[in-house]
């Protein structure tokens, strides 16, 4: 097991490193943040003392060599826009999406593998339907639209939640709920499919036969077996949200990293994007990881 | 292989397994639902203003940009002279009490006595001094510089509240341009600060990056106490939440909505935004460079039937590349009647003496350049097709927009036709005209030496020589050159609280003074 950590972090490791250079050249290739920080009718003097003043006018490969340097001692650099290093930015942007993708993950495993369970125990039967269509509806739903249907009904028309913004407990009802029906519609899903065919095993036959209760038999006798395919998407789901939460950020005015990304690749503020992608890139690793251990845990094969 | 489904007795106890287990959660949930109060406690006399973009920055210094300056201008930090938008009263004081013209460009401002800025010192010459050296200084990127772009200043400091500003050359509009430049304390740092100091009625007691900023009203202004003690601006970019938090009493005020929004006449208002859009052409490409084209390229568009449909109400047509508040503008000129066999007639003129109309013209307008830029573009070049153009669209993304709109411009077979939008709400035709129709002019496609005198001559100007000659300059490059297709003028739409004694104008483009707020 820990061999199989090591190994995938040096993988990670050496992704970092070829995912930085990518991002630092096609970044480059993008425009000149000259051009966006300032106004239009800026004047080419203007342009020029902006370059200057943040290294902009040097060689590119210069550039590259002195941000990797500064980077080596964990320097980002400083964000074009806020005046602000880009470090400081990103991880205070964090600090609003991880709690919000904790959340919303932590809602959507238990509910989808609770829901999953019974409709695939109850396969064919109301539960079983309505589940089924509800996930389908959830999966499929423009997050854009649910945002702003349930902003007019929950926070205009019925006055319950605060259309947006944090602060309480309450504005993150919202967010939370929109943000959970896509990953819910698609983790039940699979929870289902899953379940179904670990419930047809000769093994849950012998249980039942032994008289093992219905609740006790989905959920101690079979759910181990059911949840490695599940634990992939939710891997995937959870790593989506941490970087594409874009829509949800923007409409509730969440300050969070999906929607810093956003903005900070359209003003070129090339500093907060490479401080951004590196560190969603450390998280994801890092997730996948814990992903692999939770396989491991779950499957005995798969440790060796 | 039996499917757990033949476990009839099994399904109905999952059944009110089921029922059990989400109970609690249903009945805790709506619980909840009926405790929850969003209410916002605050003062009657507090405001909350809802802006389409977080603040990257609060430096004073930036704020001719225009969401930096709806926050901190002539709020926390004012500027030497105000031009009044709301009456007629033109220039008006503010830290400056009066101007003179010295001759030989330089103007002399006396200041006002016993202002203060918010951290205590005494205002005087030395913080003005102090401001334009920080707004020219290579050390941070204020962007009030532009406005000077081809003008040196030099500072004289006569007494504690007299300073001589010399303009090379000289500039009759000087006293104009004091109304862009903040004026911030002596010991201001040469790099962008994060705590504005001012001599404004308000202070900024808070920012929290991304969420809020809250400025609070000081007790030792200078000037009258505005009502409004409290403000407190929140950032959503998407138009339905603001206007939906002005509906439900979470803001007070939503300075930028789309017309798809604003469906309530009692809190939604609208104004001419000062930003005019326009097809810029190049007179030096074939097959614009010919007059008769450039006619019919004006002759094929309808106006009308944008407005309404794919622009708001309320929307003008345009006749100058500013706005009709600005000096100097010219109440003769008309919008080019939308005549198409007018405009196949000119194109086989045009063609019958040699002009190759068959050539490419390109349609290059900007996403997200205003609301429907696209639908917008799209018909623009479908009208030009109709009367023969051999016109395309294409969109692009504003760092490559920017290639095309400023010099040098990109080669192109045939011509390129730029959709762009210029902003001009500081009163004075002398911030758009240099640049979009002089020969050196960064965004000009004309190149014709009357134009040029024309607008040395004006820029020059002072009172009712300088308003005339400005529209001169506009009936010349509209009827004589018909240097571009000038399309519209735009308007702004903003969500008032009802609650409130305040009516968004022009301004509220650039600024929004609390102080001009007030409570019904």
């Amino acid at each position: 097991m820990t061999k199989m950590i090591g190994q995938r972090a040096i993988a990670s490791l050496l992704s970092l490193l070829g995912l930085m250079i990518l991002v630092f050249f096609l970044s480059r290739l993008t425009g000149d943040p000259a051009v966006l920080f300032l106004p239009i009718d800026a004047t080419e003097q203007m342009k020029q003392e902006f370059r200057a003043l943040h290294g902009l006018d040097l060689p590119l490969f210069e550039q590259f060599t002195r941000y990797v340097w500064d980077l080596l001692q964990l320097d980002f650099g400083e964000s074009l826009r806020k005046a602000r290093p880009a470090i400081d930015v990103v991880l205070e942007a964090y600090a609003w999406t991880l709690p919000l993708a904790l959340i919303t993950m932590s809602i959507v495993v238990v509910l989808a593998i609770v829901l999953g369970s019974l409709a695939a125990f109850n396969v064919g039967g109301f539960f079983d339907r309505l589940v089924s269509i509800v996930s389908l509806v959830g999966a499929s739903a423009p997050d854009f639209w649910i945002a702003i249907v349930a902003i007019v009904v929950f926070s205009i028309g019925l006055g319950w939640l605060p259309t947006s913004g944090v602060g309480t407990p309450w504005h993150w009802i919202l967010p939370v709920a929109v943000l959970f029906i896509r990953p819910f519609g698609l983790v039940v899903q699979v929870v289902r499919g899953s379940m179904l065919s670990a419930l047809g095993a000769p093994y849950v036959k012998t249980a039942r036969a032994k008289g093992v209760k219905n609740l006790p038999l989905i959920f101690v006798h079979t759910l181990r077996n059911g949840m490695l395919p599940v634990i992939t998407v939710i891997g995937d789901q959870a790593a989506a949200m941490l970087n594409g939460a874009v829509i949800v950020e923007t409409i509730f005015g969440f300050p969070g990293i999906g929607k810093l990304m956003i903005d900070s690749i359209l003003q070129r503020d090339f500093n907060v994007v490479l401080a951004a992608i590196m560190v969603t890139a450390l998280a994801i690793f890092i997730m996948n990881i814990l992903i692999d251990i939770a396989y491991g845990l779950l499957d005995p094969r798969i440790r060796h | 292989m039996s499917a757990p489904r033949s476990d009839a007795h099994g399904a109905a106890k999952l059944r009110w397994e089921v029922t059990l287990f989400l109970k609690p959660i249903l009945v805790g949930a709506l619980l909840a639902s009926t405790a929850v109060a969003p209410a916002l406690a605050q003062a009657d006399t507090d405001i909350t203003v809802v802006l389409s973009e977080e603040l990257d920055l609060v430096d004073p210094c930036m704020a001719t940009r225009s969401n930096i300056g709806r926050v901190i201008l002539q709020n926390i930090s004012e500027t030497l002279t105000e031009l009044d938008v709301r009456g007629n009263e033109g220039l008006k004081p503010r830290l400056a009490e009066s101007w003179e013209d010295k001759g030989d460009g330089t103007w002399q401002f006396k200041l006002r006595d016993g202002v203060k800025f918010s951290d205590g010192t005494d205002f005087d010459a030395n913080d003005v001094k102090h401001s334009f050296d920080r707004v020219f200084s290579d050390q941070v990127s204020c962007e009030s510089k532009r406005y000077f772009a081809d003008t040196t200043l030099s500072f004289n400091v006569v007494d504690d509240l007299t300073i001589n500003i010399k303009a090379e050359p000289a500039q009759p509009v000087l006293p104009l341009l004091m109304t862009l430049v903040t004026i911030v304390p002596s010991e201001t740092p040469m790099e962008f600060v994060r705590d504005p100091i001012g001599t404004g009625p308000y202070i900024m007691s808070e920012w929290t990056a991304g969420q809020q900023i809250v400025l609070d009203r000081r007790d030792d202004y200078w000037g009258e106490q505005p009502e409004v003690t409290k403000a407190t601006y929140l950032f959503r970019s998407e138009p339905a939440v603001r206007a939906g938090m002005v509906a439900a009493g979470e803001a007070d005020i939503a300075p930028q909505i789309t017309a798809e929004v604003a469906d309530n006449k009692a809190t939604d208002f609208s104004y001419l935004n000062s930003e005019t859009v326009y097809l810029r052409i190049d007179s030096q490409d074939a097959p614009t460079n010919d007059l008769r084209v450039r006619q019919a390229l004006n002759a094929a568009i309808e106006r009308e039937a944008f407005i309404g449909t794919v622009l708001p109400e309320g929307t003008e047509l345009a006749v100058a590349m500013v706005p009709p508040t600005t000096l100097g503008w010219n109440p003769n000129l008309k919008p080019p009647a939308y005549d198409r066999d007018l405009a196949r007639k000119l194109l086989e003129e045009a063609k019958a003496d040699g002009v190759d109309t068959s050539l490419p013209i390109e349609i290059i307008a900007r996403t997200e350049n205003f609301p429907n830029v696209t639908e917008v573009a799209e018909a623009l070049t479908q009208m030009l097709v109709e009367v023969g153009f051999n016109a395309s669209l294409k969109m692009v993304e504003v760092a490559e927009h920017e290639q095309y709109y400023s010099k040098p411009y990109p080669e192109s077979e045939g011509t390129r036709l730029v959709l762009a939008q210029h902003d001009n709400s500081r009163g004075d035709p002398v911030f758009s005209m240099f640049f979009k129709y002089a020969s050196e002019g960064t965004q000009s496609g004309v190149n014709d030496p009357k134009v040029d005198d024309l607008i040395a001559r004006a820029s020059a100007a002072t009172g009712d020589e300088r308003a005339a000659l400005w529209s001169e300059v506009m009936a010349y490059v509209h009827d004589d050159i018909v240097a571009d297709v000038l399309l519209f003028h735009m308007v702004g739409l903003s969500r008032v609280s009802e609650r409130l004694d305040f009516k968004p104008t022009t301004a509220t483009n650039q600024q929004l003074q609390l102080s001009e707020i007030g409570f019904k």
